[in-house]
């Protein structure tokens, strides 16, 4: 995060002005998750997808690698929590928010490779609804990352909106691991 | 557009992105498409070792193990927990202390401690259906001249196909993720173990008997089917008395391959409705040599 939240932004003078710099971020967010969504669809899905040396299934590779994101997504939460002074007794250590960042980052491009083995190998399948939840969510994951992205280093939003946008991309995180990685390791076994 | 740091984030995953997806298009794994139970354990006995189902990683360089799922070739899946030594942790517990001849890759060598059963006790062709002692599943074997198949599935996430050779009254038969069934059998019966997704199964599993009242036997049921273009795979364990369990694998081909539930199997029509498509399941049968 570029941007202090909790540097005291200037108030905003209008307030649909500040909203209406959240319409080409959404509508950007949108058509990712719209073209991911519709990649999966089309793409002949090939069941084949790239290992990694040391595990026993791609589909280990990606549930590792789900978990290691969703438990720095958990790290984002925090780090935010404290960057907000929302924990009693805690104030905010000068690299909170380098720890924010990085975390975030590092999730995210641990779930890029996830997402693609995904979408190249399985495609976007309706067949159960945990996989039609799966398939939903991880495409709005990645349009809803996008749109905060894109408003991060914007001045005068409302308040809420940045912690709204990261309260929605960790919610849909942790249910993209829960009908994931959760259901593969509850099925398949924990372990490499 | 500025260029600031969340963008360069963004950018960043985007190039990941791009460069994962065309490490997965050459990947020769898509070249090799992995095959389940169709190969037969002879051709891929004779055949070379298929390519492991990755060799590139996003990452480079690192050399991919073959993973322990490509169960299929016999060399590999035989001796299962021996070969996937760079993942000890994953099959370790499928690994039987007595680690016999692989009976795909030597075909000619008659294990000399089996060669005191009667012959008249071991039947050349036979069916064989039981609920396991435990786990809630079911196993069907069937045993056709020196070949032999056998699944195993508990109607929920566990599935297993394996197939290999029959000798002496032993079968000890391969799948894939380390699947893999140890029996005896006899015209009785056939006890034994099966090994699938990490857990062990006993069983003992009594003849069938083909009494025809208008309804399909007991036995293995297969039925494979493309929905929504993905290629499914339904297999049905029916029990004397008509009781059935039945789990369906999503993306059959794959190593991996997500399992749930199988739609019943109508035992009069021989056929279950999924997602609005009729799958029909054609017996295999070792007694008539059906799906052989």
């Amino acid at each position: 995060m570029t941007a202090q939240p909790d540097a005291s932004p200037p108030a905003p003078v209008d307030v649909s002005l500040g909203l209406g710099k959240l319409v080409v971020p959404s509508l950007i967010g949108g058509l990712v998750a719209l073209t991911l969504g519709v990649y999966g669809g089309l793409h002949h899905p090939t069941g084949v997808v790239v290992n990694i040396a040391g595990f026993s299934s791609a589909g280990y590779v990606k549930s590792w690698l789900a978990t290691v994101a969703t438990f720095f997504a958990i790290v984002q939460v925090g780090s935010a929590l404290v960057m907000y002074g929302k924990i009693p007794r805690v104030t905010a250590p000068s690299w909170i928010g380098r720890l924010h960042q990085w975390s975030g980052r590092i999730a995210f491009l641990l779930a890029v490779p996830v997402a693609i083995n995904c979408l190249y190998g399985l495609g976007f399948q309706t067949y159960s609804t945990r996989v039609l939840i799966h398939s939903v969510l991880g495409c709005a994951f990645f349009g809803a990352f996008t749109i905060k992205m894109l408003i991060l280093p914007k001045r005068g939003l409302p308040g809420w909106t940045l912690p709204l946008a990261g309260a929605v991309v960790f919610t849909l995180l942790v249910a993209i691991w829960f009908t994931s990685a959760f259901w593969f390791f509850s099925t398949f076994g924990l372990h490499r | 557009m500025k260029l600031t740091m969340p963008l360069v984030t963004l950018l960043t995953g985007l190039a990941l992105g791009v460069g994962v997806l065309i490490a997965s298009m050459l990947s020769p794994a898509n070249a090799a498409s992995a095959n389940g139970y169709g190969a037969t354990a002879a051709a891929s006995a004779s055949g070379a070792v298929k390519p492991a189902p990755a060799s590139s990683t996003p990452g480079g360089g690192a050399s991919a193990a073959a993973p322990a799922t490509s169960a299929t070739t016999p060399a590999t899946s035989t001796t299962t927990p021996a070969t996937s030594t760079t993942a000890p942790a994953i099959t370790s517990t499928t690994a039987p202390a007595s680690s016999t001849t692989a009976p795909a890759t030597a075909p000619g060598t008659a294990p000399a401690a089996t060669a005191s059963v009667p012959k008249a006790d071991i039947p050349p062709k036979a069916d064989y259906v039981a609920r396991t002692d435990s786990g809630g599943g079911a196993v069907a074997i069937s045993v056709h001249g020196g070949k032999a198949v056998a699944y195993m599935c508990n109607g929920h996430a566990v599935a297993a196909w394996l197939k290999g050779t029959a000798k002496a009254g032993k079968l000890e038969l391969t799948g894939k993720n380390g699947a893999r069934l140890d029996v005896s059998y006899r015209t009785g019966k056939a006890t034994g173990s099966l090994m699938a997704d990490g857990h062990k199964y006993s069983f003992s599993a009594p003849l069938v008997h083909r009494g025809s009242s208008g309804h399909r036997p007991p036995g293995l049921y297969e039925a494979t089917a493309t929905v929504h273009g993905v290629k499914i795979k339904a297999g049905w364990v029916v029990l004397p008395g008509g009781s059935q369990v039945g789990s369906v694998e999503y993306f059959a081909d794959s190593n991996v391959a997500p399992t749930a539930q199988a739609p019943v199997l109508n035992l009069t029509t021989g056929t279950a409705q999924y997602d609005g498509v009729t799958l029909v399941a054609s017996l295999i049968s070792g007694l008539t040599g059906s799906g052989f």
